[in-house]
């Protein structure tokens, strides 16, 4: 469903953000992209959103092309952000019902649609609250609702679990699993390793915008020998501070 | 000819064709741009902080301000003045009150007493410390004077010689010297004349010299610029947070990157932030006008700054239509700077400076010299200034006041439009490039259409132009053959010349960038169709709108218009068709159907960009050499919708060309042959109608025109809406 091949992107010139990426995600599948800071993951995600150009390669979901209809494909995403703030002025339901237009829904189909999601993700109690006095949980859930509201094929989550506890963690953990079992098509963005470990299907490692190694979690620790996400990317971390830098942007993807 | 506009179709049909037109048109939903427009509302007038600029600014300003006004208008109009006298002598003083009180006599103003100063003698009390100069010039005194007696009588009404101290540096000391000298000057010449006529009963004096005081008209003018500039600079502050907040404040509180994640164009949502700053400017605006208005009135001040009229409610609502032109650019300026402020921090940093600097311009009309005329009208802020004053004062006229308001608004869409193009980009912080010298920048990759912010900025440096080259022209004095020529290459310096020179910079191919792109002949036939069915109709309109008392010339110049056309006569037809049918209509039609167009069309649909070039269209033909004329911008409008409609239709600006080129002329070669019109009687008089026969075969042509264009475009229908062909 989503495909990318040889996802560009290069910053100033020669700050190579993402490097030659390809991957496939298909239907009801999680894709895990992980990778510490800086390793090209938000880049990534914002060129499949069509907000940022690629310099060279292409992002398509369902055989459209990003760069050629980014209107069309921005239809098919929901961003879950974990930075994303809220319009502190307004209450869930007008917020919601603004992203449901925005989205092109007619007003009865966004009025029908924002009273699921409040019953499914538990936003009753503060649907005519502000935004401004909800608390952290309450707006990650306003969030997720948001990126829902439009019942996209696609859902990119960008360190959906920063800043959460373990119950806000859970929550979203839980919207991943139901997301998953209504067929759609997820990548989830983060650096919290042991988190994904419990909710992605398929894992991309990428680091300097490069993806090193990618496959199911079973695969990964046959292909490395390593007993968990964690040890493995603590393994890259190593050869790549062993190796000449150099030699490192000479390395290519696994 | 059919095979190529098929094959043209095909890539046309697929919107995939257009790898310029990286974000493809969504329809334009207005359900949806309310919805819009009406979350950028809630944020914010929900915001307390906005309501307080709107509300209790005003009401806390205005009062104070009318106290001010009011202790400087007093004493602009005769609060009782005093002049202190320093005098030497006992003596000395009772001679110079004495003769000032014989000289007041002959003294026109003396009559008023109102108005008159008191006069406040010091004397000394020890005689040998008292230094007189010093007295004055140290300012303890307004004038010195010292009186020598010719001969030992010091009583009044002796001959003496006076000696006036004024200090240099006191406009006060000034008046009272002037005071002291004319009423010295009258007792004088008073006693001259006794003397004479004594001598013989004949004598007159050789001059006689009397002195009217006049109200000036610009009464209080200092205040009349102050009362506008207030009002213009309490009215954007309204707009200030709203624009902070909207744009910068989005990036803040992280809901910039969810915002472009919506399926929408930016300049959509800009428009809807945009809409939302706008209004709540205008009610700012509103709210300060009626504070000001009620204080004006409450502080009894009204008459006494505009005279007799008052602050009339007419007089209020011409206010609020130079205050929401106003409002209209300034808001886009605020959105301009904000869109590329990535905090609250940032974007107040750029704010300052802006509303510094649009007290400027205020300053400076203070000084005078200052009016509404020529490049004043188009100079943004400092137009709606003057405006405004003229508005208070009485004096405003048409034109410039037109003039004023339609580039404002202009400015303001071209900086709503520049705003688009830097909104949202650095939603996404890593590496993004929003900022505005970014807008300056020559591109790197060649396009074959201008953006829709390089087609509306043109089209708002162009009517200041125009409307100065216009005024240029109207005042030479040169041979009619000349100023033909002339402005024939104004036209084309203008809408081809300078735009193409745009095009180069912005790696534009120029043919495709002014829409010059093949298409079906039959568009020609219909164009020469249209072209020659068409004035009778334009005649009409113009006729009814005169009938309705819509005009602008005044008899005079609609005089020097008849002298002109008596000039024309004298010229080859073909000169006169040449320079004022065909050029203008080919370079009119190459910027407002080509280039303009095509900027639209990039954004927006079908009728938006057929209206909105009509009316552009429509008001660059409001303003004239001669002056205004507000008949024009109905049929010319409606001109332009034809002509966009063609160029719609045949995806080509050329046969709008000849549509214009050949109504022009006809035009044209009609007005050339008035005689033979007032052989069949038409035309003697503008209030005549053409005869309905006429009217009912050019519409029958209209019909043909129409139903050939069609015919033409028949498996054209999908085509438009998407990309230019390339020319082959």
């Amino acid at each position: 469903m989503i495909k990318l091949e040889a996802l560009t992107k290069i910053y100033d010139q020669d700050v190579r953000a993402v490097d030659k990426l390809s991957l496939t995600v298909s239907k009801g599948e999680v894709y895990g992209l992980l990778g510490p800071n800086g390793a090209g993951k938000t880049t990534t995600l914002r060129m499949i959103l069509g907000l940022l150009p690629p310099t060279s390669g292409e992002a398509s979901i369902l055989g459209c092309h990003v760069s050629q209809n980014p209107l069309r494909i921005k239809k098919l995403i929901g961003l879950v952000s974990a930075s994303a703030g809220l319009y502190q002025w307004h209450t869930p339901r007008e917020l919601l019902h603004y992203f449901a237009i925005g989205f092109g829904m007619r007003p009865e189909d966004a009025f029908q649609r924002i009273h699921e999601l409040s019953d499914r993700m538990g936003l009753q109690r503060f649907l005519d609250r502000r935004c401004a006095t909800l608390s952290t949980g309450q707006a990650q859930r306003v969030n997720l609702a948001r990126a829902l509201v439009h019942d996209p094929p696609v859902v990119l989550l960008d360190e959906p679990t920063r800043g959460l506890d373990v119950v806000g963690a859970k929550v979203v953990i839980d919207f991943v699993q139901q997301l998953r079992s209504s067929n759609k098509a997820i990548v989830v963005c983060t650096h919290q390793l042991e988190e994904a470990e419990r909710f992605c299907d398929r894992f991309g490692l990428l680091h300097r915008g490069r993806l090193k190694f990618e496959g199911t979690l079973e695969e990964l620790k046959r292909e490395t020998s390593q007993p968990s996400l964690v040890e493995i990317f603590l393994q890259l971390l190593q050869e790549d501070s062993n190796q000449p830098t150099l030699s490192a942007e000479k390395g290519g993807s696994a | 000819m059919s095979s190529h506009i098929e094959a043209d179709n095909k890539t046309m049909d697929d919107p995939d064709s257009d790898s310029q037109n990286t974000e493809s048109k969504t329809p334009f939903s207005i359900a949806q741009q309310m919805e819009f427009t009406i979350k950028e509302l809630r944020e914010t007038l929900r915001d307390r902080r906005t309501i307080i600029t709107l509300l209790v600014m005003p009401l806390l300003l205005y009062p104070l301000l009318g106290f001010v006004l009011r202790l400087v208008a007093f004493q602009q109009n005769g609060v009782k003045i005093e002049y202190r006298l320093a005098i030497a002598t006992d003596e000395e003083a009772k001679w110079v009150s004495e003769a000032i009180q014989f000289g007041s006599r002959f003294v026109e103003d003396a009559n008023e007493t109102d108005s008159q100063p008191e006069l406040q003698v010091f004397l000394p009390e020890v005689q040998e410390d008292f230094d007189l100069e010093f007295l004055v010039a140290e300012s303890a005194a307004d004038l010195g004077i010292r009186v020598d007696f010719k001969g030992p009588d010091s009583s009044p009404g002796k001959n003496a010689t006076v000696q006036l101290f004024q200090n240099e540096g006191s406009s006060r000391s000034r008046d009272a010297a002037d005071f002291i000298e004319t009423r010295l000057a009258a007792a004088n010449i008073e006693l001259i004349k006794n003397w004479a006529r004594a001598k013989s009963s004949e004598f007159e004096l050789p001059i006689e010299q009397t002195r009217e005081l006049l109200q000036p008209i610009n009464k209080g003018s200092a205040i009349l610029v102050l009362m506008p500039l207030v009002l213009l600079l309490m009215t954007v502050t309204g707009g200030v947070y709203p624009a902070i907040d909207l744009t910068a404040g989005e990036r803040e509180r992280n809901t910039m990157e969810t915002l472009m994640a919506l399926p929408v164009p930016r300049f959509r949502l800009l428009l809807a932030k945009y809409v939302a700053v706008v209004t709540v400017t205008m009610l700012t605006g509103l709210m300060n006008l009626l504070a000001m208005s009620v204080t004006l009135y409450a502080l009894n001040l009204d008459k006494l700054l505009l005279g007799e009229g008052g602050f009339t409610i007419v007089l209020a609502a011409k206010l609020f239509v130079a205050l929401s032109a106003f409002a209209l650019f300034y808001s886009a300026v605020l959105l301009l700077l904000t869109s590329s402020a990535k905090s609250f921090k940032e974007a107040q940093a750029y704010l300052i400076p802006l509303l510094l600097l649009s007290i400027a311009p205020g300053l400076a009309i203070l000084m005078p010299g200052w009016n509404l005329e020529g490049t004043s009208a188009a100079i943004p802020l400092i137009n709606i200034l003057l405006l405004s004053r003229e508005l208070l004062e009485g004096t405003v006229r048409g034109l410039p006041a037109m003039v004023a308001i339609i580039s404002t608004v202009l400015y303001g869409v071209s900086a709503l439009s520049l705003a688009a193009q830097i909104f949202g980009k650095d939603a996404v912080a890593i590496g993004s490039r929003g900022r505005w010298h970014d807008l300056l920048q020559r591109p790197e990759i060649t396009s074959d259409r201008p953006s829709l912010a390089l087609a509306v900025s043109t089209l708002a440096l162009l009517f200041p132009l125009y409307f100065i080259f216009s005024g240029v022209l109207g005042r030479g004095e040169s041979e009619p053959s000349f100023r033909l020529v002339l402005s024939a290459a104004m036209t084309l310096f203008l809408f081809i010349l300078f735009p193409l020179a745009l095009l180069i910079w912005q790696r534009i191919s120029s043919g495709p960038g002014f829409g010059i792109n093949i298409t079906n002949a039959l568009f020609f036939v219909a164009a020469i169709l249209f072209g020659l069915a068409t004035w009778p109709w334009v005649f009409e309109i113009i006729v009814y709108a005169n009938g309705l008392g819509i005009r602008g010339f005044d008899p005079e110049k609609i005089k020097d218009i008849e002298v002109l056309l008596a000039q024309w006569e004298k010229l080859p037809i073909w000169l006169v068709v040449l320079c004022l049918g065909v050029v203008p209509g080919i370079c009119e039609e190459a910027f407002f159907r080509g280039f303009l167009f095509n900027g639209l069309k990039r954004e927006l649909n079908a009728t938006l960009t057929i209206l909105i070039s009509a009316l552009a269209f429509g008001l660059f033909h409001v303003v004239l050499s001669g002056g205004a004329a507000p008949e024009r911008l109905l049929p010319s409008t409606l001109m332009g919708l034809l002509l966009g409609w063609l160029a719609w239709r045949s995806n080509s600006v050329i046969p709008s060309m000849i549509l214009h080129a050949v109504h022009n002329s006809v035009l044209l070669i009609a007005v050339n042959s008035l005689d033979l019109l007032a052989e069949w009687n038409i035309g003697q008089t503008e209030q005549e109608h053409l005869p309905v026969l006429w009217l009912v075969i050019s519409a029958g042509i209209l019909a043909v025109g129409t139903a050939i264009v069609f015919w033409a475009s028949r498996k054209q229908v999908s085509q438009p809406n998407s990309a230019v062909p390339e020319t082959s």
